[in-house]
């Protein structure tokens, strides 16, 4: 039991067709999407240590603002938005996919990025600066990995042909913009709403 | 009573407001340094400097000996002290001393027997060996004078196919090189600096600007017609403001561009080779409102080891350079107090001091050095120099004056690397966010952790190995038994 909880991600990145048919129609929906809530923390884990114990030659940031917590909203924030937008559009296009099916395939696609960035972030202060390349290949090419997952996870979740993939992957990001745009809208209003009532208030208690 | 309570407690109300207003008003100010002294950080915020420059003197024409001074345009400081004063207004070239004193006024000198002067001069140089040679503009000419005021030679608007047949030769600020040519800038010559050879001929353009153009106004005269299009604004290259020359006979210049590169340091073929490697380009204020906009630099002064300053005539602002491009400090500003200008418009060092012509007031204000700009401009000339040592102690001493002058860690850094204290270089590249250094200091340092620990490591990885197969074998014989039991 406990080697299959390793086993079955570490499968999947390799075999993603296989892997991904499997989260679909054979195993269990629970154990996948505890999996993926593991993925996750593992990913902001990954995220935050990196930016913290990264190699100076690496990573350049500005300690006075560094945020774990935003390290984590840097990465569930995302996927949720796509989780949602994904789901609200594929709905529309006879996908076949449920949003939890959507969510796990998502969340395991992100596999290569803990897997790969996780050991860098030790091995990148053993680097000189002509050596670093090996750094930036191997993080760019986890990512095009992840993207790659991500891709077979949504054609085999929805069931769709490999060119209206790409379109929907497309119309995907478009809506998560669009998304990011009305929770913006939401919040300055509700910023809005709230000051208002605040100096509502403060006028009615600065009258006495 | 009751009223009496009101009242106080708006007073006391409105006083909160005031002092919020003046907090916030204070954070602002430091953003944009209200004129004290301040450096960019490696993010390029201001930052809190201790001043590195005090204004102690001021001089007026009355001070001088020689009457007020009417809008004076140009100074220059050779070698050995001596001020040379261009006071235009009047016509006049004033010589003084190290203490301000006149001691020669110039005001003619004789051409083919005749007592010539000078009409409106706008920029005056003196040689090494004590040529004077002054832009005189409202006559159309450079002249040159020896060191006795007798005349050496006269430059004219010179005839080139190079230049146009209505060509206005205005000169308005000269230098001259160890060969004796003089590199001339005059109004509305977009082609760079005028080259004039040791026998006074033009000889060529010299370091053109290039020509930034506004996207969108090409994209307008893109779809105007031909006779809208020669209604229109030209693209040009901006005008230089002003040069200086080194000792090695490179020419610095500084530029009206408010997006390329304003300050430029020119080799005889004319391309750019000033050394930018600092955390930003030298451009003046980094951080400025949008109202009043980036600094406009219209004086440049080079000086020993390739430390320049440039004089930013919107907020009256000195900023000095290290060679390698490291922003040093910044003092003066617009205002009514000593050290602040009305319209700056000349500076030069005295020394290690600085003196700023104001142009309206015709005064000249003297800068002397703190002792932390005395430690910092030490530091740099050690550095300069390749004394190691030297430089070390130095910057050591200016980190213990200003934490926050990042790159003054990399000096300390490198003199440690030479020293072969590479962890601790390592740390301090790491504070100044030297990464190409940290590299090299990290790989010293990796060498020799390494040859420390050979054996253990060596050991190490013997026994991992061996004891994997030991164990793998271990397995097997556990399997087998397994089997045939």
């Amino acid at each position: 039991m406990s080697k299959e909880w390793v086993r079955y991600p570490l499968g999947l990145i390799l075999h993603p067709f296989n892997g991904f048919w499997d989260l679909k129609y054979d195993r269990d929906q629970k154990q996948s999407v505890i999996l993926s809530f593991a993925i996750l923390l593992l990913l902001s884990l990954t995220n935050i240590l990196g930016r913290q114990y990264s190699g100076f030659l690496v990573n350049i940031y500005d300690s006075r603002y560094f945020n774990s917590v935003m390290e984590i909203v840097y990465v569930v924030v995302p996927v949720l938005f796509w989780c949602v937008a994904n789901w609200s559009l594929t709905t529309l296009m006879d996908g076949e996919g449920k949003f939890v099916e959507i969510f796990t395939s998502t969340c395991l696609a992100l596999t290569p990025l803990v897997l790969i960035n996780f050991p860098w972030i030790w091995l990148s202060n053993l680097l000189s600066l002509q050596e670093t390349t090996f750094y930036f290949f191997s993080t760019s090419a986890a990512v095009i990995w992840f993207v790659f997952l991500l891709f077979v996870g949504n054609m085999t979740v929805h069931q769709f042909s490999p060119l209206k993939t790409i379109g929907t992957i497309l119309l995907t990001i478009l809506a998560m913009g669009f998304i990011a745009f009305l929770c913006m809208l939401f919040f300055s209003l509700m910023q809005q709403i709230v000051a208002f009532i605040t100096v509502i208030y403060q006028e009615l208690a600065m009258r006495k | 009573m009751l009223k009496k309570i009101v009242t106080a407690k708006t007073s006391l109300l409105a006083l909160l407001c005031c002092l919020l207003g003046l907090s916030a008003g204070a954070d602002l100010a430091g953003a944009e340094g209200n004129g004290a002294s301040y450096n960019y950080s490696y993010w390029g915020t201001a930052v809190n400097a201790p001043p590195a420059y005090m204004p102690t003197d001021l001089y007026r024409g009355e001070d001088m000996g020689s009457g007020a001074l009417k809008d004076p345009s140009d100074l220059h400081v050779t070698a050995d002290g001596q001020i040379y004063v261009l006071d235009s207004g009047n016509n006049r070239i004033l010589k003084l001393n190290e203490e301000f004193k006149v001691q020669q006024i110039i005001d003619s000198f004789l051409l083919d027997g005749k007592q010539e002067t000078f009409l409106n001069p706008q920029g005056l140089f003196v040689s090494g060996d004590k040529q004077l040679i002054v832009a005189d503009t409202g006559h159309k000419r450079v002249v040159i004078l020896d060191e006795k005021n007798e005349l050496i030679s006269v430059l004219e608007a010179p005839e080139s196919e190079l230049l146009s047949a209505t060509f206005q030769f205005q000169p308005i600020r000269v230098v001259m090189d160890h060969a004796q040519r003089v590199y001339v800038m005059a109004t509305g010559v977009f082609d760079g600096f005028m080259e004039f050879n040791a026998e006074g001929e033009f000889s060529s353009f010299i370091g053109a600007n290039r020509v930034n153009v506004d996207p969108v106004d090409y994209f307008w005269k893109q779809i105007s017609t031909k006779a809208q299009r020669s209604q229109m604004i030209m693209f040009t290259p901006t005008e230089f403001t002003n040069l200086d020359i080194d000792e090695e006979g490179f020419i610095y210049a500084t530029n009206g561009d408010e997006w390329g590169q304003n300050i430029k340091k020119l080799n005889a073929q004319g391309s750019d080779i000033l050394r930018r490697t600092g955390y930003y380009d030298p451009q003046g204020d980094l951080v400025y409102t949008s109202d009043i906009g980036p600094s406009r630099l219209i004086d440049i002064d080079v000086t020993d080891s390739e430390i320049y300053s440039v004089l930013d005539s919107k907020r009256g602002r000195v900023f000095t350079y290290s060679g390698d491009g490291h922003f040093m400090y910044v003092f003066g500003g617009i205002g009514n107090q000593l050290g602040e200008f009305n319209t700056p418009t000349a500076i030069d060092r005295l020394g290690d001091d600085f003196i700023v012509l104001d142009k309206a007031l015709g005064e000249i204000t003297r800068f002397r050095a703190t002792e932390y700009g005395r430690t910092l401009n030490e530091a740099i000339r050690s550095y300069y120099r390749g004394d190691d040592e030297a430089a070390y102690e130095w910057f050591n001493k200016t980190i213990g004056l200003n934490a926050n002058l990042e790159f003054a860690y990399a000096g300390i850094g490198k003199a440690l690397v030479r020293q072969g204290d590479y962890n601790d270089a390592m740390k301090q590249f790491k504070r100044s966010m030297d990464q190409r250094n940290y590299s090299k200091a990290f790989l010293l340092y990796r060498k020799q952790v390494m040859r420390e620990h050979f054996t253990l490591i060596m050991t190490t990885l013997a026994v991992l190995v061996i004891g994997w197969i030991v164990f793998r074998r271990y397995r097997k014989a556990v399997k087998r038994r397994g089997l045939t039991v």
